[in-house]
């Protein structure tokens, strides 16, 4: 129909055949994205418009259903009455993305310079407990770290441990289930940009009378740093509305506010104020990658550190 | 933009938007917003629409008749008799022989994992007053056991169609206070909470609540509680009769629970994994209920677990079936609820289950099984079974129930709120 309208017109203007190659050209990119904008469409753009029409009704599950009133109230409820779970939930992310890169960038940099031929099999190494289930893994935790488990068992009888002490139940079991869960995600973008960084470099800056770590410093750093970028988002964003690991290896006083939205959707009913959470959430966490991305954006990141390193 | 534009976005599509025309950013939303309302919104409304009739259920009508062909019956996770086949096949002795007796099959699912997550699954279609898909379903006595009745959600049951019920149920299983002359309801299994001691880990007898806040006999970071239970069971152990609880008396029970966390004893708030931690040594005394306890001590061999009963009173809950409204085959359903107060029926969930048994005529049967395994030189399995028919908190006499209380029920959506917002901050913390 479009090629049809397009040639009408064309056939009533002088250099028409010009005018409607241009014009079946501006139509290609639409449906080039036509599969893919409708695939966002149904799963990403109309999920989100459900999730906020969810937000903004009232009413209650045993009496009535849930009817839209625009109530903003969910919002502001619920913000005043967990924040504290906001809080807490950056807070661990904060400190499971600088824990998860701090580990997984050495591990990477020696995978990318000098893994050699055993490149993909030490990628796949990291990959590997991706493929049994999250929760599973989880769980697991819970029998490694058990009170009297085979970590904590012998420490205890040697003495080293008092017989009171516990690791499940606490911030620090949270926190390191959260970073073995979310290693894969830290090490992969960090590897994916570290691979790429061209090992000659590294040589010219050696035959410059730079020492190892100048060289590290002011070339390999730099060039890393938009995997670094992508490695902290793609760690704290998801981190922060987890709620596995404090379901199953937190106590009290380690509640996040992913166990908070969990209990208010499947225990409470209460989907709109759940949902208003959810909203919070996301928005929260999309600021905070905005203000992220424009404080250490990549080009002008690595442009400074040059700056730097040449004064 | 041109005519034809306009008429592609009147007719609605997005796609035609796109395809017909050149995109703008105006008509990109218009679309959009036609696309969503179409696609989403219309659910939302239909689901939200009250649909059902308000008109009185004629349980003659309902119930009379032939049964169908097939029930659909749900039900908690493992909670009814299993057993193995000559080929190592999973099957359910009970309700092959109903299917054997009356040729109707029954489609046995575990679709319960809790109450408030089933009741929201089945919410939506019973308040668009469609079929949800069960004949049968299992709900605890409790909040959402009484917006089911409430709202009219669930069928009366016909009283001349369950004989076996009237002369075989406890008395505990007849004319409860959460459902007047079971008028919509027949207790499956039911159970108590009470306090589960590891032996091994207290630093003396744990018979009271104030036990379970007390550093010196439980130790610090070793006790567990149940976030669901919690509320009611520390209201019936200070003394008040949840039943008829009001606001001042929850904030009571809540200083309580919060002067029990602030004490430093609590380990973990469960929906109901604590029997992993109990059983790993992770905690020296918890909330507990008594079936879970009663199999790891008598048939899983942990001697150093026990189950208290405590001094103040006990949580009795019941756990009831139910039939939802518009349920396809009512006939067939309460002629299954009504088997299963056969004596020898009963028998058989209740020596898997372990957990109380609507039925008192099967304590007499469990112990001549008891003795029959003696008899065949199953001594170990005889000892369990015996241990089992002679446990009090199984066939609890009428002072045993003086001491428990069922929970508050929670009738409106105000009440519910507020009850949330007092208790669950404590274990949310």
């Amino acid at each position: 129909m479009a090629e049809g309208g397009a040639v009408q017109e064309t056939a009533a203007e002088p250099g028409g055949a010009q005018r409607g190659l241009q014009s079946r050209r501006r139509l290609v990119p639409y449906y080039l994205l036509g599969p893919a904008g409708a695939w966002l469409l149904v799963f990403l753009l109309l999920p989100m418009l459900l999730l906020a029409y969810t937000s903004l009704q009232s009413g209650g599950i045993l009496s009535g259903g849930f009817h839209f009133t625009w109530e903003f109230s969910n919002y502001v409820d619920g913000v005043r009455q967990y924040q504290k779970f906001f809080i807490r939930s950056v807070e661990y992310s904060l400190i499971v993305t600088f824990v998860a890169l701090l580990l997984a960038y050495p591990m990477t940099y020696w995978i990318a310079f000098y893994g050699g031929r055993w490149k993909s099999s030490l990628l796949l190494l990291i990959l590997i407990p991706f493929f049994v289930s999250f929760v599973i893994r989880t769980i697991q935790w819970k029998f490694i770290l058990g009170d009297n488990g085979f970590i904590l068992g012998p420490l205890k009888s040697l003495g080293i441990l008092p017989d009171s002490y516990h690791v499940l139940a606490t911030p620090l079991a949270v926190v390191a289930g959260i970073t073995y869960n979310f290693i894969p995600f830290t090490a992969l973008p960090l590897y994916v940009a570290l691979e790429r960084i061209d090992k000659r470099l590294v040589e010219a800056a050696k035959d410059l009378y730079s020492s190892r770590w100048e060289a590290f410093r002011h070339v390999v750093w730099p060039l890393s740093l938009p995997g670094v970028f992508a490695a902290f988002l793609l760690t704290f964003v998801p981190a922060t509305g987890d709620y596995v690991n404090a379901a199953v290896l937190g106590g009290p006083g380690t509640t996040m506010i992913g166990n908070i939205i969990q209990d208010k959707f499947l225990t409470q009913n209460d989907y709109p104020e759940a949902a208003a959470l959810s909203v919070v959430l996301m928005l929260g966490m999309l600021v905070l990658a905005s203000l992220y991305a424009r404080i250490l954006g990549t080009e002008d990141s690595t442009l400074a550190a040059a700056a730097g390193g040449a004064a | 933009m041109n005519e034809e534009t306009d008429r592609a976005l009147r007719d609605g599509a997005l796609m035609d938007a796109i395809m017909r025309a050149r995109l703008t950013r105006r008509g990109l939303l218009k679309g959009a917003g036609k696309g969503a309302a179409a696609l989403g919104l219309g659910a939302f409304l239909a689901a939200c629409a009250k649909g059902t009739s308000e008109a009185a259920f004629d349980p003659k009508q309902i119930f009379g008749g032939q049964p169908g062909d097939k029930i659909n019956f749900a039900n908690w996770p493992l909670y009814i008799d299993y057993t193995k086949d000559k080929e190592g096949n999973r099957y359910i002795p009970s309700l092959r022989d109903f299917t054997k007796q009356t040729g109707i099959e029954v489609n046995f699912q575990e679709a319960i994992q809790s109450n408030p997550e089933f009741f929201g699954k089945l919410q939506p279609q019973l308040q668009a007053g469609q079929d949800t898909g069960w004949d049968i379903i299992v709900i605890t006595n409790g909040r959402y056991f009484t917006a089911l009745v409430e709202n009219e959600w669930v069928y009366p049951l016909d009283p001349s169609k369950h004989p076996n019920f009237d002369q075989n149920a406890a008395k505990w299983a007849k004319d409860p206070t959460y459902d007047p002359n079971n008028k919509h309801s027949m207790a499956w299994q039911s159970g108590f909470t009470g306090i589960g001691v590891n032996n091994d880990l207290v630093k003396g007898p744990v018979t009271k609540m104030d036990d379970l806040a007390n550093p010196d006999k439980v130790g610090k970071g070793l006790v567990g509680m149940l976030k669901e239970d919690m509320p009611d069971w520390v209201m019936v152990n200070l003394g008040i009769d949840p039943k008829t609880s009001g606001p001042t008396e929850w904030k009571e029970a809540a200083a309580w629970m919060l002067k029990q966390r602030d004490s430093g004893v609590i380990r973990q708030y469960y929906d109901q994994g604590y029997i992993d931690d109990l059983t790993a040594g992770n905690l020296s005394a918890t909330m507990a209920w008594s079936g879970d306890v009663l199999y790891y001590k008598t048939w899983a061999g942990y001697d150093n677990l026990v189950w208290n009963f405590p001094e103040d009173g006990a949580l009795h809950w019941v756990d009831n079936m139910l039939v939802p409204a518009e349920a396809a085959n009512p006939a067939g359903a309460i002629q299954l609820m009504d088997y299963y107060y056969q004596p020898e029926v009963a028998t058989a969930v209740t020596e898997w289950v372990l957990y109380l048994s609507p039925v008192p005529a099967t304590k007499q049967l469990i112990l001549r099984d008891a003795k029959k395994a003696e008899e065949q030189n199953y001594k170990g399995y005889a000892n369990k079974l015996l241990a089992t028919g002679d446990n009090p908190y199984m066939y609890p006499d009428d002072t045993l129930l003086g001491r428990t209380s069922y929970g508050r029920e929670l009738k409106t959506d105000a009440e519910r709120e507020e009850w949330d917002a007092i208790f669950l901050p404590i274990s949310q913390g």
